[in-house]
């Protein structure tokens, strides 16, 4: 049967044939694309297989230090830790759980902990996610790490918090450190910044940034697929950053601090400043303002509500009061007055006005002095802080027809000078101007003609004028030092982390004050006599400080505040300078303004401005208790 | 001269009808030094791509030595195979035929899970893939098939009874799931179809009704499948999921140039770029070891292969012999084609071992198994006409 027919037939020969070229197609169909993947794209794909493998993270430095002018610490770095969930070594059943556990461990949402996850998932499974938002405590990280079972997919890193010791005392001068925001982020990462870096946000951690940030290191690693680190290829250590050292005295700091706050506590004003800083040079040896914050709240990372506590004290908190806010000067403003009328000889020394009553009346408005002085000379006049006194020099009065008044032009020339009306340039950010005001601006500003009531107001630092305590301290001290207008600042010395001092912009003036020395030596006799004869009386004095009282009518004079502190009116200067031989000298090593805010009337004999007793005792205890 | 005295030879066997004995003579020389090479290019390529897992386990030549094990286990296969007539396997086909669709059970049954798939059965601490085997014993059902319907070939029925044949087979694989081998065992129909003398409208009239239905076939695939596909055709749509592997294969494809990173230097496959580096992706380790020169001496070898093979079809004695030799040519080239396809994105992702270069035992053996057949029937061919 099958012999039949021919013994090969079932071979079909062109099949074969057609099978052959099939695989001949399929290979030059492979080879073709090898060759187009191999040869022509090699170096591509080498490439990406390098960008797959190595991987260059960067290495964060630690943020430099900050000490007072002792060396005395006063912010650093302890150690904290960051949470974070890696997706892919999470098992989904136990996800809800975990998410709900972790959530309350780090006080977070468990909803915001799972969507972080879930959103790290689709981005990259196996790139750990961060979960804390602010760095852990110890006690949390080990929890954690010790009961890893509960925490399926959780890594704990190290990594630093910011610590303030003081926060409270120094946060207006400190300020605080913060997370980048992308904006920043957009503008600074060419500098190296990253995504989840800290940037200084106010005080000198925003100024000088520059220095505290310490140079990113870099590590090349190998990774594998799951991102997992095989071996480090190559390192560049972080460089960490530079210590900063401020002008700072760490001791006067705590002094006057704890004269201020007593004061709140004894509600005899609810808000406080207290500056001092070195005549010569422009130094900041203090700078307090009460109410502060503690600015670990921020280095932590601050919670909601604290903030919203912080921002519904009517007082300001934030606000750093020595130079981010302007409040009438009140009588220390004289000081620009009679500087005014000396310089441009309109009064001397010797010129004299018999105050004989205790108020007078142009076009119909009634100006006051405090009691009816009698004849005042300058010294006396200035002693006594004459309201009547100086309006006579500013603008002339009936007690005293043969003075001129030397106008208003003319103090805002002088005030200037002295630096008010513009911000003085210290080193920390958002600095009022405060207002210098005179004719022209007022009709710029107000659109109203500049009245002789606007003088007489201004001759006594009310009305327009409005200064920061650090411009008032400025200009008492250019007073103190023979002329000199130092622009204050806090920066005194910048070490690297070897030790050797950085460069940094020398202290400068501002301007020489163009007023003769015999001017500025009478102003200088005259608030020394402020202390000796005038009502800035202190018994048992160990000093010869000099200095100025203010007070400032600000509003309500009764009732209290949405917090429930007395509402008293009034604001207290005194400004205080501690010449070294006697008060005619230039040579004062220390000058300090206490401003209290919403304090009692001190405008009789009786009535105290509490300013003036916290002075004495600072000063004392500073220059000459035991250190 | 070529008259045979038939009569004599009739009853020899009852095997077959033309018994011719076996000749080691007849031993196809060139087949068997090829699979020699291919056995020892898969070894190195196990000692490279395994080579960062030993230091892990501190077992250096773990990998090496159990592939050679296997090796040696597949050319014993292979000698014994070969000594048979594969006549044997003719007259036992419908035996052969139920062994099939049982291992396929038994996969479905007691498999291990692995990779979400249950593709292979654990027994003695040794894991088997009782598909590798089913496909041989398909080439031998279906090449004695055919070959015993040689003369009504042209007849739609013959076709459609083979696909019945065929069907339950697929299906059991396709269920592991395991798209891949199952689409193998429909390439080695239409092969051993083509080369049985099928006639060519019913062939291509089969692939129009599948290329018809698609839309079923789509709606039938599981979720991961689609996603291959589409990731096949775009891999960087889901770059860190389904189109993962095609990129990082792609990467690992082109980064080994002209020739190569050397043995072992590879980065892609030891820090686990690439999945399965040494079994379904080898191909794209070999490519980052080796390079080019590595890929075209591999399928220079392939190429020297399979058409050794087809003359070793192409010369047979009888039509079973043909097919048989038809049906694994088949086999070999779709892997090949597959499995390199699959590395450098020509081909969807699907878990098909590349002949002799992936690691595994049941792989190797299962295809010296089948050179084995291969050679007993290059043994018993025709003597050469004179």
């Amino acid at each position: 049967m099958v012999r039949r027919e021919e013994p090969r037939a079932f071979v079909h020969p062109r099949r074969f044939i057609a099978f052959g070229v099939v695989i001949a197609v399929v290979f030059s169909a492979l080879t073709a694309r090898l060759y187009d993947l191999e040869i022509v794209r090699g170096d591509y794909y080498h490439d990406l297989s390098e960008q797959n493998r190595i991987l260059r993270l960067p290495v964060a430095a630690e943020r430099g230090g900050i000490t007072d002018r002792r060396g005395y610490v006063l912010a650093r770095n302890v150690p904290g830790f960051a949470v974070s969930v890696i997706p892919v070594d999470l098992p989904r059943p136990r996800e809800t759980e975990l998410f709900q556990r972790l959530g309350a461990v780090l006080g977070l949402p468990s909803d915001a902990v799972g969507d972080a996850v879930r959103t790290q998932r689709q981005r990259n499974p196996y790139e750990p996610v961060r979960i804390s938002k602010t760095p852990v405590p110890r006690e949390i990280a080990f929890a954690i790490t010790e009961r890893a079972e509960l925490f399926p997919g959780v890594r704990v890193d190290p990594e630093s918090i910011r610590l303030y010791v003081n926060g409270t005392l120094y946060s207006p001068v400190i300020g605080y450190t913060g997370p980048i925001t992308e904006d920043e982020l957009g503008k600074l990462r060419d500098q190296g910044y990253l995504g989840d870096d800290d940037i200084g946000r106010t005080g000198i951690e925003s100024i000088y940034e520059r220095y505290l940030r310490g140079t990113y290191g870099w590590r090349e690693i190998e990774r594998d697929a799951a991102q997992r680190e095989i071996k480090t290829l190559a390192l560049r250590q972080p460089v960490v950053g530079n210590t900063i050292v401020l002008t700072i005295d760490d001791r006067l700091q705590k002094l006057i601090d704890a004269e201020l706050r007593k004061g709140v506590e004894e509600d005899r004003f609810t808000q406080a400043v207290g500056i001092a800083m070195n005549p010569q040079n422009g130094e900041i040896l203090a700078m307090v303002s009460i109410p502060g914050y503690d600015n670990n709240m921020f280095a932590r990372g601050i919670t909601t509500s604290e903030l919203a506590a912080l921002n519904a004290d009517d007082r300001h908190p934030l606000v750093n009061k020595a130079v981010g806010d302007q409040y009438p000067a009140g009588s220390t403003f004289k000081m620009v007055t009679g500087l005014s009328a000396l310089s441009e000889g309109t009064a001397t020394r010797s010129t004299t006005v018999n105050v004989s009553a205790m108020s007078f009346s142009v076009s119909g408005t009634t100006f006051y002095d405090w009691r009816a002085h009698g004849t005042l000379d300058f010294v006396t006049g200035f002693a006594h802080s004459s309201d009547i006194y100086f309006y006579t020099l500013a603008a002339g009065t009936p007690f005293a027809p043969n003075v001129r008044g030397v106008g208003p032009d003319a103090i805002a020339k002088y005030g200037k000078m002295l630096g008010f009306g513009s911000p003085t340039g210290i080193d920390l950010p958002n600095e009022a101007s405060g207002i210098m005001p005179d004719p022209e601006w007022k009709l710029a500003t107000q659109d109203e003609p500049w009245t002789i009531g606007n003088t007489y107001q201004e001759a006594i630092g009310q009305g327009f004028v409005a200064v920061t305590p650090l411009q008032l301290l400025n200009a008492y001290a250019s007073v103190a030092n023979g002329g000199t207008l130092w622009q204050p600042h806090l920066l005194k010395q910048v070490t690297s982390p070897t030790g050797t001092a950085i460069p940094i912009p020398q202290a400068k003036p501002i301007r020489k004050l163009d007023m003769t020395q015999e001017n500025l030596r009478l102003l200088r006799e005259s608030a020394r006599r402020v202390v000796t004869i005038g009502h800035a009386y202190m018994p048992n004095a160990r000093l010869p400080i000099a200095g100025k009282t203010g007070t400032a009518e600000f509003g309500a004079s009764s009732g209290r505040d949405s917090a429930g502190r007395n509402k008293l009116g009034f604001h207290n200067w005194f400004i205080s300078f501690v010449p070294q031989a006697d008060n005619s000298d230039p040579t004062a090593q220390i000058a300090m303004v206490l401003f209290t805010y919403d304090s009692s009337k001190s405008l009789c004999d009786n009535c105290f401005n509490p300013a003036v007793s916290m002075s004495q005792r600072i000063l004392e205890t500073y220059l000459l208790d035991t250190k | 001269m070529s008259v045979r005295p038939m009569e004599l030879a009739r009853p020899a066997t009852p095997l077959h009808d033309r018994p011719v004995p076996r000749r080691w003579t007849e031993i196809d020389p060139i087949l068997l030094i090829i699979t020699l090479l291919l056995i020892a290019y898969g070894l190195v390529m196990t000692y490279s791509t395994t080579a960062e897992t030993r230091t892990f386990t501190g077992d250096p030549m773990q990998f090496v030595i159990r592939g050679a094990i296997w090796a040696a286990v597949g050319l014993a296969v292979m000698t014994a195979v070969a000594m048979f007539d594969y006549a044997w396997l003719g007259t036992f086909a419908p035996v052969l035929y139920l062994v099939t669709l049982g291992l396929l059970a038994i996969v479905l049954q007691l498999g291990t899970a692995s990779l979400g798939a249950q593709r292979s059965v654990n027994i003695a601490g040794l894991t088997f893939q009782f598909s590798e085997v089913a496909k041989i014993l398909m080439i031998v059902v279906l090449a004695k098939y055919f070959a015993d319907r040689r003369a009504r070939i042209g007849s739609p029925l013959v076709m459609l009874f083979g696909l019945a044949l065929l069907a339950p087979a697929v299906f059991l694989v396709y269920r592991q799931p395991d798209l891949g081998t199952s689409l193998v065992f429909i390439a080695i129909f239409f092969g051993i179809a083509f080369l049985a003398g099928a006639r060519m409208w019913q062939l291509v009239g089969l692939v129009a009704i599948a290329a018809a239905s698609f839309p079923v076939i789509w709606a039938l695939l599981k979720d991961y499948q689609r996603a291959r596909l589409s990731a096949f055709l775009d891999p960087y749509s889901d770059p860190q999921g389904a189109g993962w592997n095609i990129i990082q294969s792609l990467i690992a494809v082109g980064s080994g140039g002209a020739t190569g990173k050397g043995l072992t230097a590879g980065t892609q496959s030891p820090l686990g770029y690439l999945p399965i580096a040494e079994s379904d992706f080898v191909f794209a380790g070999l490519a980052e070891d080796l390079g080019f020169a590595g890929a075209i001496i591999l399928f220079a070898l392939y190429i020297v292969l399979l058409f050794a093979a087809l003359r070793v079809a192409f010369r047979a004695r009888d039509p079973f012999g043909m097919l048989i030799g038809g049906g694994i040519a088949t086999m070999l080239v779709f892997q090949i084609l597959v499995n390199v396809g699959m590395a450098i994105s020509l081909m969807p992702v699907t878990g098909i071992p590349l002949p002799f270069i992936s690691h595994g035992g049941s792989s190797l053996v299962s295809i010296c198994f089948a050179l084995g057949v291969l050679q007993s029937v290059s043994m018993r061919r025709e003597p050469e006409g004179p």
